[in-house]
């Protein structure tokens, strides 16, 4: 039996639309956070990493992640395959913004802080949820069959879910009960309208781009998965 | 006695009675939490930092690496002999699986935690006074929590090709709220500091148990039911 | 008057590993879709 690949050509043929769409846009973002946002008074040039590290963290933590959580538990629910074809390349696509995340936060932070890694409760976090997600990806390549692949990733995704506020609290206690030499957070509560601008701007961008990876990665998995059954046929 | 709890207790019993018989993985368990602790003591500087300090780290880092290593074995027989399929043939509520798993897993893990505590308060010289009862509330809580996940964690590794490797990864970042509590509390306690400053690590410990135990028993039928 | 830090070379250094893994997960995609659309694995 042929595999019938349209479905998939056609969904990947929208996400390489998308992708392009959002590297064009990433490519604005660099030209006005470079060239036409103002340097931060106290920071300097290193502070402009902020347009770039905030963007890809909100992408990675609750677009890649938040979406791996609420699909694992739609797919244990409902057990549409779709949700966990989704699940997977959500989280695939939250590894790559969370690389781009966790080096741009310490190079920035070296400069800044005086020291790349601080066990800060918003770092701790990011990296731990790093953590899990590539548990999430290993334990889906160590398993063949469909159906325990999906149910095993979703238990993980569920729980993981669970896990975020325990982590926030655990953190959170942990700094409110250790006085700790006060660090200057390098994020302004109250941005000048250029400076917001940029970065709204950016996690837009991001919002595009993640749109694109997922679809394409989503549309690989669809075309992968129908070859494969056409081949056991 | 409900039809679900006898069920329960009963799948419980044989676990422990199977463990009991040969008690080689209760002895290699003890003996891998004892080496963890020499190891810890021959790779720090003493000049550093004081072992008081270090010592409820130490011991709660123990206890997590026996725990995993004690989980390893919990579906492994079940693996090797394809019991798990005869056991979910049987009219047995999925949950009374879980929970007779999960009480055998819980006696287990408190065993090597009881037998490895006595060894930690050898060769850190604490000083246990006062602190015991307090301390077995500690372990008694932490370990509710991380053992309900580890149950279904090792229930889904142990399909996989690299078992041992995968319930750790898996489970780590899951044991780093109740640890890093029970470690906290621990620390406290020890330096004889008033109730109320553990107060906020047992509440988190509390919590962590009453959402994991019950998100553990909702979602195993998931492992296991085809 | 305050002085600007110099860190400006952070600045690139942050930039230029962000572009390289935004570039390297794209092509990734694009070689992995190239294939599926094909058949392969």
């Amino acid at each position: 039996m042929t595999a019938d690949l349209a479905p998939a050509r056609r969904i990947i043929r929208r996400g390489r639309l998308l992708t392009l769409l959002g590297l064009v846009g990433e490519v604005g973002i660099f030209v006005r956070a470079l060239m036409f946002t103002p340097v931060e008074a106290t920071q300097g040039l290193a502070q402009k990493i902020f347009y770039l590290h905030v963007p890809a963290a909100w992408s990675a933590l609750f677009l890649g992640f938040g979406l791996v959580g609420v699909s694992s538990a739609l797919y244990l629910w409902l057990e549409d395959p779709r949700l966990d074809r989704f699940a997977a390349s959500s989280a695939e696509v939250g590894v790559a913004f969370s690389c781009v995340m966790l080096t741009t936060g310490p190079i920035w932070a070296r400069p800044i802080w005086g020291t790349w890694w601080s066990w800060d409760m918003r770092l701790s976090m990011t990296l731990l949820l790093f953590l899990l997600f590539l548990g999430y990806l290993s334990l889906r390549s160590a398993l063949d069959d469909r159906s325990e692949r999906g149910r095993y990733s979703a238990v993980i995704g569920v729980m993981a879910l669970v896990l975020v506020p325990f982590i926030h609290l655990t953190v959170y206690l942990f700094r409110t009960l250790h006085p700790q030499p006060i660090v200057l957070k390098p994020s302004a509560p109250s941005l000048p309208p250029e400076m917001l601008i940029t970065l709204l701007s950016g996690i837009a961008v991001a919002g595009v781009l993640y749109l694109g990876f997922v679809t394409m990665r989503y549309g690989i998995a669809l075309a992968r998965e129908v070859t494969e059954d056409a081949r056991h046929e | 006695m409900a039809d679900g709890t006898r069920a329960a207790l009963a799948i419980a019993a044989k676990d422990l009675r199977l463990e009991w018989r040969s008690r080689s993985a209760l002895l290699s368990a003890v003996v891998f939490a004892a080496l963890v602790l020499v190891v810890f003591n021959f790779a720090r500087d003493p000049t550093a930092v004081s072992t008081i300090d270090l010592a409820p780290s130490i011991l709660w880092v123990t206890f997590g690496f026996a725990a995993i290593v004690a989980l390893n074995r919990a579906f492994t027989v079940e693996r090797q002999h394809g019991a798990l399929a005869g056991l979910l043939l049987a009219p047995v509520p999925r949950g009374s699986i879980f929970v007779g798993k999960y009480l055998a897993n819980l006696v287990f893990v408190g065993t090597v935690e009881l037998v490895t505590l006595p060894l930690f308060v050898l060769f850190f010289n604490i000083d246990l006074t006062g602190s015991l009862p307090g301390l077995l509330l500690i372990m008694l809580l932490a370990s509710v929590g991380f053992v309900a996940v580890g149950t279904v964690f090792s229930a889904m590794a142990v399909r996989t090709r690299f078992a041992e490797l995968m319930l750790p990864v898996l489970l780590l970042p899951f044991m780093v709220p109740p640890l890093m509590a029970a470690a906290q509390a621990t620390a406290r306690l020890l330096s004889g500091r008033p109730l109320s400053e553990l107060a906020g690590w047992l509440r988190l410990l509390s919590l962590y148990d009453i959402a994991f135990v019950t998100l553990s028993i909702l979602i195993f039928p998931a492992v296991v039911d085809e | 008057m305050n002085e600007l830090p110099d860190n400006g070379n952070y600045m690139v250094a942050g930039y230029v590993v962000a572009s390289i893994i935004y570039l390297v997960y794209t092509v990734s995609l694009f070689i992995r879709a190239g294939k599926a659309e094909r058949g392969e694995r």
